[in-house]
C-alpha cells in the first residue's frame, strides 16, 4: 500500500472511534470508551508513520500523492472528487495531529475520569481529530472547506462541553461566530478561484494559477486576502483573536489539543499549503507577516497581566502563532511549519501540566492562589520547566531552534518587513521569557498560599495525579526537549529538506545572521528570566509598584487593548439595537399585529354568524322550506 | 274514467303543504315526525302518478326506495323520541334548543 492508501486509513481511524463511541459507547464502560477513542487515534498515528516511511522511500519529485476515492459531486462543469493529498507538508501535520492527539486522548482518560458525560467528551474529541485530518489531507478546496468547518464545529462543541456553565456556552458561541467569519472568507476565496481557474483541485489550481490569475493582480490579492481572513479567524490572530482566551472555558485537554497544538495552527498550514497563491500576491504575504508580528507583540503583552493560568498560556499560544505567521508571511514556510511542530509539543506540555496543577488544586485556575506547587508536584514542575524553557527559546530546547530560524530568515530577507519581524520578534522573545517565567515562578515557586497548602497537603498522599496524566506529559517533554535536533543551524536541515519538494525555501540566512540572531534572542530570553526572577521570584511589592507607576499602560493591558469592548460597541450593541427596533417597529406592529388582526376578524365573524344557530328546529325547517321554494321558483322560471 | 295527471299533482301538492305546515307549526316531535311522513308520501304519490303518466317503472322503483328510507328514518326518529321521553325531557321542540350557537 502506498502513502495515499495510508492517508485514507489515517482519515478513517478516528471516524471508527466516533462510530464506536456513538453507536456502542452508551452500553460499554467509561474506561472502554476512553480506550477506544485513544486507540483509534493511535492507529491513525501508526498509519501516519507508515505514510511517512513510504514518502521517505520516494524521490523528491514523487512525494506528492493524490489519491482519489470516488467521484463526489458533479453539477455541469463543476466536478469534485473525494481526493486526498499526501505530501511532506500534510505528512508533518498528520504526525503532529495523531501523535500529540493520541497523547492528549490518553491524558484525558485520567483528566476526565468521573465526569458525568465522559463518553460524549471522547466522541467529540474523536470527531475533532477526524475533522482536523480531513482539513489537512484534503486534496481539493471543497474538502478543505468541509474540514475547516468541521473543526470549527467540534471546537464549538468542546468549548461548550460543560454546558451547565453559562460562561462556557457564551465562549463557545463566540468562538463559533468568529470562526464563521473565517469560513465565509474561505468560501468566498474558493468562489473567486473557481471563477478564474474553473477547478477546485489543488494540483490544477496551483498549476494554472500563474497563467489564469497572474502575479500581483487584483484577483490574486483578493484570493490571498480572503483565505487570510479564514486563517486569521481560525488561528486567533489580530483582529479576530478574541475568542481564543475565552475558549479556555473548555476542559484542559481540549485547550491543549485544539487551542494550542492543532486547530489554531491550521491558519499557518493554510498559508503554507497555498504558497503558490501567496507567491502571486506578495503584498498580502507581507500583510500575513505584519499581522503575525502585531499579534505576537499584543498577545505577549496581555499575557503579562493575566491571572488565570490557562489564559496566560492561551495568550502565549496566540503570540507563538504570531511567530509562525511571520515565518510563512516572509516566505520562510519550512521555518513556520517547524515552529508549528515544536510549539505543538511544548504548548501541549504546558497545557497538560497546567491541567495537572488544576486537578491537584480542585479546579482552581487563579495563579494568585497558587505558589510553591513545586514542592507538591515536583515531577510536573520539572516537566513544565522544560516546556517553559522551550517556549522562551532557551537552548537546547526545541523552541530555540524553531523561533530563531524564523527570525534569522526574516533578517536574511533584508527588507522593511523582514526587519520589522526581526526587531519585534526579538522584543517578543524578551516578553515571552518574562510572562513564561512569571507564570512558572508564581505557580511553582515561592511560598505556597493557604489554598495551595491545604490542597497540596491533602494531595500529598496519592501522587501527583493519575498515571495516564503523568506519562503523557513525560512523552511530550521528550518531544519539547529533542524536536529541535531536526533543524540545528549549520548542522541539520531535516525539516527544510523534507518540506522542500512541497514548499520552497527562498531564504538562506548566512552563518553570521543565524548566529547573531540566536545570540541576541537567547540573551533577551535570559534577561527576561532574570527580570522575571527579580520581579516575581521573591514575594515583593515590586510588580504592584510598577503597575501603579504605569497605570495607563496597566489599564490598557488589563483591558486587553479594548478589543472586546470595541466589538461590543461596534457590532454587538448595534445588532441588539437593530433587533430591538425591528421587534418594536416591524415584528410586533406588522407581523404579530396582522396575525392578531386575522385571528380577531375570524372570531368576530363567527360570533356574528353563530346568531343564526337558534337551536329552534322549526326555524331551520322554515329556512329549508324557503330555500326549496326559491330553488323551485328559479328552476321553474328558468325552464320556461 | 280515472282522474287526469293534474288532479294527482294537486292532491300531492296539497298533501305536501299539509305536511310542511305540520312540521312548521306543531311543537310535539311525534307529530312533526308524522307530518314528515305525510310530506314523504306526497312525494311518493307524485312519483307513482308521474310514472304511470309517462309509462314506465322508474317512478315505482324510486317510490319503493323512498318507503324503505322513510321506514329507517322513522325507526331512528321514534327511537330518539322514546329516549327523550325516558329522560323526562320536554316533548316540545322549542324547549329542546341546546344546540343554540
Amino acid at each position: 500500500m502506498n502513502a495515499g492508501g495510508y492517508g485514507w486509513l489515517v482519515l478513517l481511524s478516528p471516524l471508527v472511534g466516533v462510530a464506536f463511541n456513538v453507536g456502542v459507547g452508551p452500553s460499554v464502560s467509561r474506561r472502554a470508551v476512553g480506550w477506544a477513542a485513544s486507540l483509534s487515534v493511535l492507529a491513525g498515528f501508526v498509519f501516519s508513520v507508515l505514510a511517512l516511511i513510504d514518502l521517505l522511500g520516494r524521490s523528491d519529485s514523487q512525494r506528492a500523492i493524490i489519491s482519489t476515492g470516488w467521484h463526489w459531486l458533479s453539477g455541469g462543469s463543476f466536478q469534485v472528487d473525494a481526493s486526498i493529498l499526501v505530501d511532506p507538508l500534510s505528512a508533518v501535520m498528520l504526525l503532529v495531529i495523531t501523535g500529540v492527539g493520541f497523547l492528549i486522548h490518553a491524558y484525558s482518560t485520567g483528566y476526565m475520569h468521573g465526569d458525568r458525560e465522559e463518553k460524549r467528551f471522547f466522541a467529540y474529541l474523536n470527531l475533532f481529530v477526524f475533522s482536523m485530518l480531513l482539513l489537512v489531507l484534503a486534496g481539493n478546496f471543497v474538502f478543505l472547506l468541509a474540514g475547516w468547518g468541521l473543526v470549527g464545529l467540534s471546537s464549538y462543541l468542546l468549548i461548550g462541553f460543560w454546558w451547565q456553565r453559562p460562561t462556557a456556552v457564551a465562549a463557545a458561541k463566540k468562538a463559533f461566530v468568529m470562526n464563521a467569519i473565517g469560513d465565509i472568507g474561505m468560501a468566498l476565496g474558493i468562489f473567486v478561484i473557481w471563477d478564474h481557474v474553473h477547478s477546485v483541485d489543488y494540483a490544477t489550481v496551483f498549476t494554472h494559477a500563474p497563467s489564469q490569475i497572474g502575479a500581483g493582480s487584483h484577483t490574486a490579492n483578493w484570493i490571498a486576502l480572503l483565505l487570510l481572513v479564514a486563517a486569521v479567524a481560525k488561528s486567533a490572530q489580530l483582529p479576530l483573536h478574541t475568542w481564543l482566551p475565552d475558549a479556555m472555558e473548555g476542559p484542559t485537554p481540549v485547550s491543549a489539543l485544539i487551542h494550542a497544538a492543532t486547530m489554531v495552527t491550521a491558519g499557518v498550514y493554510l498559508v503554507a499549503r497555498m504558497w503558490p497563491l501567496y507567491g502571486l500576491a506578495p503584498d498580502v504575504s507581507d500583510l500575513v507577516a505584519l499581522i503575525g508580528v502585531a499579534t505576537l507583540t499584543v498577545a505577549g503583552l496581555i499575557a503579562l497581566v493575566q491571572t488565570d493560568i490557562k489564559r496566560v498560556i492561551a495568550y502565549s499560544t496566540m503570540s507563538q502563532i504570531g511567530y509562525m505567521f511571520c515565518g510563512v508571511g516572509i516566505g520562510a514556510y519550512s521555518a513556520g511549519m517547524f515552529h508549528l511542530v515544536t510549539h505543538a509539543f511544548f504548548k501541549a506540555l504546558l497545557f497538560l501540566g497546567a491541567g495537572v496543577v488544576i486537578h491537584a488544586l480542585h479546579d482552581e485556575q487563579d495563579i494568585r492562589k497558587m505558589g510553591g506547587m513545586a514542592r507538591y508536584l515536583p515531577y510536573t514542575a520539572g516537566l513544565m520547566w522544560i516546556g517553559a524553557l522551550a517556549l522562551a527559546g532557551v537552548p537546547p530546547f526545541s523552541g530555540f531552534f524553531s523561533k530563531d530560524q524564523i527570525l534569522a530568515d526574516a533578517l536574511a530577507r533584508g527588507d522593511w518587513v523582514g526587519y520589522t519581524v526581526w526587531g519585534l520578534g526579538l522584543a517578543g522573545a524578551f516578553v515571552t521569557a518574562l510572562y513564561t517565567f512569571r507564570l512558572m515562578l508564581l505557580v511553582f515557586h515561592g511560598e505556597p498560599s493557604d489554598y495551595a497548602r491545604r490542597h497540596g497537603d491533602a494531595h500529598a498522599g496519592h501522587g501527583e495525579g493519575p498515571f495516564s496524566m503523568l506519562w503523557t506529559i513525560g512523552v511530550l517533554a521528550v518531544g519539547a526537549l529533542f524536536a529541535g535536533v531536526l533543524e540545528i543551524p549549520g548542522a541539520t536541515h531535516g525539516m527544510r529538506n523534507f518540506l522542500e519538494p512541497t514548499v520552497p525555501a527562498h531564504l538562506d540566512p548566512t552563518g553570521n545572521q543565524e548566529f547573531g540572531t540566536s545570540a541576541l534572542a537567547v540573551a533577551l530570553a535570559l534577561v527576561g528570566l532574570y527580570a522575571a526572577h527579580a520581579l516575581w521570584g521573591r514575594r515583593s511589592d515590586a510588580p504592584r509598584r510598577i503597575a501603579a507607576s504605569t497605570a495607563p499602560l496597566e489599564h490598557v493591558l488589563q483591558d486587553k487593548f479594548g478589543f472586546d469592548r470595541l466589538y461590543d460597541w461596534a457590532f454587538y450593541r448595534p445588532a441588539v439595537a437593530l433587533a430591538r427596533g425591528g421587534q418594536r417597529l416591524w415584528e410586533d406592529a406588522a407581523v404579530l399585529g396582522s396575525m392578531n388582526a386575522v385571528g380577531s376578524a375570524g372570531s368576530w365573524t363567527s360570533r356574528l354568524l353563530s346568531a343564526a344557530q337558534s337551536g329552534l328546529v322549526r326555524v331551520y325547517a322554515l329556512a329549508i322550506a324557503i330555500g326549496i321554494a326559491v330553488l323551485a321558483a328559479w328552476l321553474i322560471t328558468g325552464a320556461s | 274514467m280515472s282522474p287526469g295527471i293534474g288532479s294527482w299533482i294537486t292532491l300531492s301538492s296539497a298533501l305536501f303543504c299539509i305536511g310542511l305546515a305540520g312540521v312548521m307549526l306543531r311543537r310535539n316531535p311525534l307529530v312533526i315526525l308524522l307530518s314528515l311522513e305525510i310530506m314523504l308520501n306526497a312525494g311518493n304519490l307524485l312519483l307513482v302518478a308521474g310514472s304511470r303518466y309517462v309509462g314506465g317503472n322508474d317512478g315505482h322503483v324510486l317510490a319503493l326506495t323512498v318507503m324503505a328510507v322513510a321506514a329507517a328514518e322513522v325507526v331512528v326518529g321514534l327511537g330518539l323520541i322514546v329516549a327523550l321521553a325516558r329522560r323526562g325531557a320536554p316533548l316540545d321542540v322549542d324547549e329542546l334548543r341546546s344546540l343554540r350557537g
